[in-house]
């Protein structure tokens, strides 16, 4: 599943700290790596898992290339929303229907 | 770039065979046996949850560590027809501080013949995180990563 993908993409602090960062905007490799303790090939290798996982879109800006969260990739993240009330709901469903008092007959 | 991510609501409903009254009593009073312990944002996994049955009254988990987690305040107490709550995450897994940051759940229970009832959930207002802050963007994408946190701890748990 798509959410569980970027899930597990996040669960690296370093990666999440570089995902975090994205939040003010796009920014180039060299931006990013400033004021993270990791080299710039591996920012870029972060960046990459990212991509991979559709956190994360690049787009050329003149010569250089910036990275910015992806818009879709949220929307997968709203579907796992969409799932996790699906549970909370069956299970109260479940709930209500156990406990509650016998209903009217129905004809 | 000024992108503001729109991020359409959320829509559940499930039919019950129930009041609009017993359902809305279950979901509210009753929370506690049936919202998964697994859907926590505490440190630790649920032990109980609670809803106060009044506008400003807390929605909340006590947690396995002891520690009371506030996961949103009661803002519209309408029995036995609506709630609506805000839902305050911070990406770091604490309280949100500015309420106008958090995202909303509302919740309907329409009465449909012979003793049955539609509870329908809306989680909205993703986008609004920050809006007050003049960063639509920002907010809404610090309201993904709270959320994101909460997912790998339902993972996780």
């Amino acid at each position: 599943m798509a959410y569980s993908s970027a899930i597990q993409c996040l669960s690296d602090p370093t990666r999440r700290r570089v995902f975090e960062r994205l939040r003010a905007g796009p920014q180039s490799v060299g931006a990013l790596a400033k004021g993270l303790p990791v080299s710039r090939p591996a920012v870029s290798q972060h960046l990459r898992a990212l991509r991979e996982a559709h956190l994360v879109n690049q787009r050329a800006e003149g010569t250089r290339r910036v990275y910015y969260i992806d818009p879709d990739g949220l929307g997968e993240l709203r579907r796992w929303i969409d799932e996790f009330w699906e549970a909370a709901l069956e299970s109260f469903k479940a709930e209500v229907e156990k406990s509650a008092p016998r209903a009217r007959k129905k004809p | 770039m000024t992108t503001t991510i729109q991020i359409a609501p959320v829509r559940k409903s499930v039919v019950v065979e129930a009041t609009p009254e017993r359902a809305f009593e279950v979901f509210t009073a009753g929370i506690n046996r049936w919202w998964p312990k697994t859907h926590g944002i505490g440190k630790a996994p649920i032990r109980e949850s609670f809803i106060e049955p009044y506008a400003g009254g807390r929605w909340y988990t006590k947690c396995e560590d002891g520690a009371d987690v506030v996961v949103g305040h009661v803002r519209l107490w309408q029995p036995p027809e609506r709630l609506v709550m805000s839902f305050e995450v911070t990406a770091d897994f604490k309280p949100e501080p500015h309420p106008a940051f958090a995202s909303e759940v509302e919740v309907r229970f329409v009465a449909l013949s012979e003793g049955q009832t539609r509870v329908e959930v809306e989680h909205r207002d993703f986008e609004r995180m920050g809006a007050t802050a003049g960063e639509k963007m920002q907010g809404a994408v610090e309201g993904w990563a709270a959320l994101l946190e909460l997912f790998a701890k339902q993972l996780a748990a």
